[in-house]
């Protein structure tokens, strides 16, 4: 038992350690959340002083087109890549996991390219892409296929740059094989010689083992593709057509561009309540269907 | 390996023969798609060696018909681009955020680890909270502060939050942190250390290589990032890397210089390959603890 | 120089600024107010803008109480590093509209300050500029700007492609009427070469007559209603719709996808990347295209020749002419120093001084001018000023300093014109969404 004196010097220990965090919780989280949603609620270019306006910036964002494209855009966006993206380096995370020649090097040449990530990458591809002198039309004329004009063209920008998500599953594969080779020989062991082929031993014991892997690789992708700005800074500006106007885009083209900093802040606010939503519910859908060694959390 | 070599001169079961073929699908799948993923890497390569003419050229040359070491020469002579200036810019950020990020966290960590009270699990939860918190969430509020203050383009917006501790960073650092067993502190507190001391010479000695962890992906992450730097960054001169690299696609250029943007990309990625080469296993353990690729 | 040291400078000087005032009364002749005014410029960063930096000391020898300090940023950076330095109070003295947001737009969200009660005594005529042109910036009798640069549109032709071609050098009389928009489209017939092979493709003519809203205006036909231009640049009415808005567009278009005698915008970017010039790279016959880019004529690998818009259907206007003013913003605590500046800028001689160092800009004073034509090696004095002067007489001021919140509607455009310029739809399916669009933008913004 500590005495009173003890803990309250204790304690008087914990906030001047976390005292660092707590004022940058304050300052860089918490006030900009709460100023945010005061803004959301003005009309502000910064130059003159915010102006009151209700809802307005609400009831306007419903009746926007460009709001509604960006978040389609960005769903879009997610609904396709992120689970394919999942699917993929899943799938080869478990090929190399196999007894398999150089399986060293593959996981480095598969990881390597996830290294170059940034505006790097988003100028690599677009190079890729290039109508003309790229690479992968290139790649596509030994097959018969015509030129395709890729980021300057509405039907195929959002595709390419889905293509482009791919070359980054290499981070995705690691987690996947670090899961995988923390599976507990014995479990395996034991399926086997439980008369249980491979297929059933994967499906019974490997991937209920994977799912917190999976859940955590699964929140961070969802969360990543609701904030894609890079690709549509660098390479395709939002277009052809606004076919690659991404949410968060669109709120940097209205704070920063266009200086209405309330509107925007209206729809950052949109954003904040979306990604608790969605985390929320993965974790509520987790508790459910998600297996964690040693029992279910609670 | 040997393994293989033995199965295959037993081709008795089967089942095991089955096995087999798949492995060398898989093989041949992954040599596939290894090519795919490294193709890109040899075509920024190459590209960055030829002259704008080959460059242009179709089809594309994989080997350039001479090498054009002069792109990178160009990269840091041309004072449109002012390449070396903003990877310098680059740097500074880099390296000031580590130290910031290191030290903060772990002082922070250091004090969920240790410290029970009142409280600690609520702030605790509270830095869990933070961990899904999108930055395009709190920029707007967070850029007016900033420009109010007068520090607009300049660097300092970028590296000061780092000084106030990563909710990822002490996520990470306070898992071990609390492995590090009760006894050693009490038998420093024997020893007449001051808890300042706890946490300076015996927490961060023995924590190298989580620390090493933190510092490479707070390094990564100030490295690649974009949309903090668009915001605060408009002279050229204060551009980091990406935005200048970025800015190599826009207006200046008679015809874009595919050539340039390859070699800066190679240039730019060439910190983050030397801190892969050295240190390949904190890399991993990072991205398989903190799920950052 | 950092910003910090900038400051430590800045409050040195203010300090020993003072003594030093006090000492040397003896010596010198200039201000003895006792006090040194620093001015801000603000700029783009590229050659062409920041050479005025090299006239600074000159003019503090000619006026001693006043400093000049130039700041800049990238074009694309242009606008919010402006924007930002009025919010932390920190504005610059003297600027112009170099971003993406013009005249109208600077004007509308009380930015500029009005000049009218520092120019007493001031007169157009002593700097050689004319007054329909001083009168650009003008609001209700008050003005807002003083004109620096006069940009026009002109035609760029590739020398060597027109030689190779075999065709007759386009005229630069404006008033020969058998340079025709048709004649032009077929010397840019002749001269486009097919390919897939970016290094070996070329085309004839690159129509870069304005931005996508005013290109209709060189048709005759006019996408916004009259009183734009006299109400503060707020369009009444949009008239995307009308037949002769649409065949403008078609024709427009045509020379891409009809005629196929443009590049698409696959091959410019490809060639030039997202905001590059085409005709740069040596690969277009023909540009019609703002005067600036003759100020790089001396880099290009290829002859270079100018010679006048030809002859549309638009009797009036052929040329869209951009002017540069400088304004004072309101914020600016010395009004009358900054306003000493802008003369001194405007001067003959130093608009003489500026076409040397800024690389080829032209001069708004047009005794200057005389020597702006005379700039540019290969290239006959003669023939560009008959192109300038048939410009000015055929010229309409480019839409984007005229109309409101531009850059949104800029924007606007380009996006939804993408579709067209791509040969994915055609103009007359996309005309009445963007009518639609836009109507709501400005209903918004108008407000």
């Amino acid at each position: 038992m500590k005495s009173t004196r003890e803990s309250r010097r204790e304690g008087r220990l914990f906030y001047f350690f976390i005292s660092p965090w707590l004022i940058g919780f304050i300052v860089f989280a918490l006030f900009p959340v709460l100023a945010s949603l005061y803004y959301s609620f003005t009309e502000y270019d910064i130059i003159h002083t915010p102006e009151f306006i209700g809802f307005g910036n609400y009831t306007e964002l419903f009746k926007d087109d460009q709001f509604w494209n960006s978040i389609k855009v960005t769903l879009k966006y997610t609904f396709i890549s992120v689970p394919l993206t999942l699917f993929l380096s899943l799938i080869f995370a478990i090929l190399i996991n196999q007894k398999i020649p150089f399986r060293g090097l593959f996981r480095t040449a598969m990881y390597f390219p996830s290294m170059i990530s940034g505006v790097s990458m988003a100028l690599l591809w677009f190079w890729v892409f290039n109508p003309q002198a790229g690479l992968f039309n290139y790649f596509l004329s030994f097959f018969g296929v015509g030129t395709i004009n890729w980021f300057l063209d509405e039907n195929y920008a959002m595709w390419a740059l889905i293509i482009m998500s791919f070359w980054g599953l290499g981070g995705g594969m690691l987690i996947f094989l670090a899961g995988l080779q923390g599976i507990p020989a014995h479990l395996l062991e034991a399926a086997k010689l439980d008369g249980a082929g491979r297929l059933r031993t994967f499906w019974n014991v490997t991937l209920p083992l994977l799912s917190p892997v999976f859940l955590f690789q699964l929140i961070i992708g969802l969360i990543d593709s609701f904030q894609v700005f890079t690709q549509a800074y660098t390479i395709t500006q939002g277009g052809p057509n606004y076919s690659t106007w991404f949410y968060v885009y669109n709120i940097y083209i209205n704070a920063f561009k266009n200086f209405r900093y309330g509107y925007a802040s209206a729809m950052a606010w949109i954003l904040l309540i979306a990604v608790t939503i969605i985390t929320f519910i993965i974790m509520k859908l987790s508790n459910r269907y998600v297996y964690y060694e040693g029992g279910r959390e609670r | 390996m040997s393994n293989l070599a033995l199965t295959k001169q037993l081709p008795v079961k089967p089942k095991k023969a089955r096995a087999e073929m798949a492995q060398i699908i898989g093989f041949l799948i992954l040599l596939l798609v290894t090519v795919a993923m490294i193709m890109p890497l040899w075509f920024m390569l190459s590209t960055s060696l030829k002259t704008t003419k080959e460059m242009l050229a179709y089809p594309p040359s994989f080997i350039p018909d001479h090498f054009a070491w002069g792109n990178f020469k160009e990269l840091f002579i041309n004072t449109d681009i002012k390449f070396g200036r903003q990877y310098m810019n680059s740097l500074i950020v880099g390296v000031a955020t580590v130290i910031g990020t290191v030290f903060s966290s772990s002082f922070v960590a250091f004090g969920f680890a240790r410290y029970r009270a009142k409280g600690s699990t609520f702030f605790f939860m509270l830095v869990l909270s933070t961990l899904m918190l999108p930055y395009p969430a709190i920029m707007i509020p967070q850029f007016l502060l900033f420009t109010k203050l007068g520090l607009h383009d300049s660097l300092l917006p970028l590296i000061l939050p780092s000084f106030f501790a990563s909710a990822y960073m002490i996520f990470l650092l306070k898992q071990f942190f609390t492995t590090l067993p009760n006894e050693l502190y009490d038998a420093g507190r024997i020893d007449g250390c001051r808890e300042i001391r706890l946490y300076w010479s015996l927490t961060l000695p023995l924590s190298g290589p989580v620390l090493a962890t933190v510092a490479i992906f707070s390094f990564i992450w100030s490295w690649n990032d974009l949309l903090a730097p668009v915001l605060y960054l408009d002279s050229q001169e204060n551009f980091t890397l990406p935005i200048g690299m970025a800015a190599m696609l826009s207006s200046k250029f008679r015809i874009a210089p595919w050539n340039l943007m390859m070699a800066a990309s190679l240039l730019s990625v060439l910190p983050i390959v030397v801190l892969f080469a050295i240190a390949q296993r904190r890399f991993v353990q990072g991205i398989v603890l903190t799920g950052i690729k | 120089m950092s910003k910090k040291t900038g400051k430590f400078m800045l409050s040195l000087t203010l300090v020993f600024g003072l003594v030093a005032t006090a000492c040397s009364s003896g010596g010198g002749s200039g201000s003895k107010d006792g006090e040194t005014v620093t001015i801000t410029h603000y700029t783009i960063d590229s050659p062409d803008r920041t050479f005025v930096e090299k006239l600074i000391p000159d003019f503090e020898a000619k006026h001693p109480g006043i400093k000049i300090k130039v700041t800049k940023a990238p074009y694309e950076q242009f606008d919010s590093k402006l924007q930002s330095s009025i919010a932390a109070k920190n504005a610059p003295d003297v600027t112009s509209h170099w971003g993406y947001g013009g005249f109208m737009e600077y004007y509308n969200k009380g930015m500029l300050m009005d000049m009218t009660p520092y120019l007493d005594g001031f007169k157009a005529s002593d700097y050689n500029i004319p007054d329909d042109v001083m009168n650009i910036y003008k609001v209700d009798g008050k003005t807002y700007g003083i004109p620096l640069n006069s940009y026009v549109t002109v035609m760029l032709y590739n020398k060597d492609l027109f030689d190779a071609a075999g065709l007759q050098y386009p005229p630069t009389d404006y008033e020969d009427k058998s340079w025709t928009f048709d004649k032009m489209v077929d010397y840019a017939k002749k001269m486009t070469v097919d390919s897939k092979d970016l290094a070996k493709a070329q085309y004839g003519v690159d129509f870069g007559f304005g931005e996508r809203d005013q290109r209709p205006q060189y048709f005759g036909a006019d996408v916004y209603s009259a009183d734009t231009w006299t109400n503060g640049g707020k369009p009444s009415e949009i008239n995307l719709t009308k037949p002769e808005v649409v065949e403008a567009y078609k024709k427009i278009y045509g020379l891409i996808w009809d005629q196929k005698v443009s590049p698409t915008p696959a091959f410019s970017k490809s060639v030039s990347g997202q905001f590059g010039d085409p005709f740069l790279s040596g690969k277009i016959g023909m540009s019609v295209v703002g005067s600036w880019s003759l100020a790089a004529s001396s880099n290009f690998n290829f002859k270079v020749g100018v010679a006048a818009v030809p002859q549309g259907p638009n009797e009036k206007v052929r040329s869209v002419l951009y002017v540069d003013p400088l304004f004072i913003l309101k914020d600016s605590k010395h009004p009358k120093e900054a306003l000493e500046w802008i003369k001194y800028l405007i001067t003959t001689e130093v608009q003489e001084k500026s076409i040397e160092l800024s690389g080829g800009n032209p001069p708004v004073n047009q005794k200057a001018a005389e020597k702006y034509y005379s700039n540019f090696e290969g290239i006959d004095p003669a023939q560009i000023k008959q192109v300038f002067e048939g410009a000015y007489k055929y010229g309409f001021e480019s839409y984007n300093h005229l109309i409101s919140n531009y850059s949104q509607i800029n924007e606007l455009f380009i996006n939804e014109l993408a579709t067209v310029e791509n040969g994915d739809k055609k103009v007359e399916e996309v005309l009445p969404s963007i009518e639609d669009k836009l109507k709501k933008l400005l209903e918004r913004v108008n407000k």
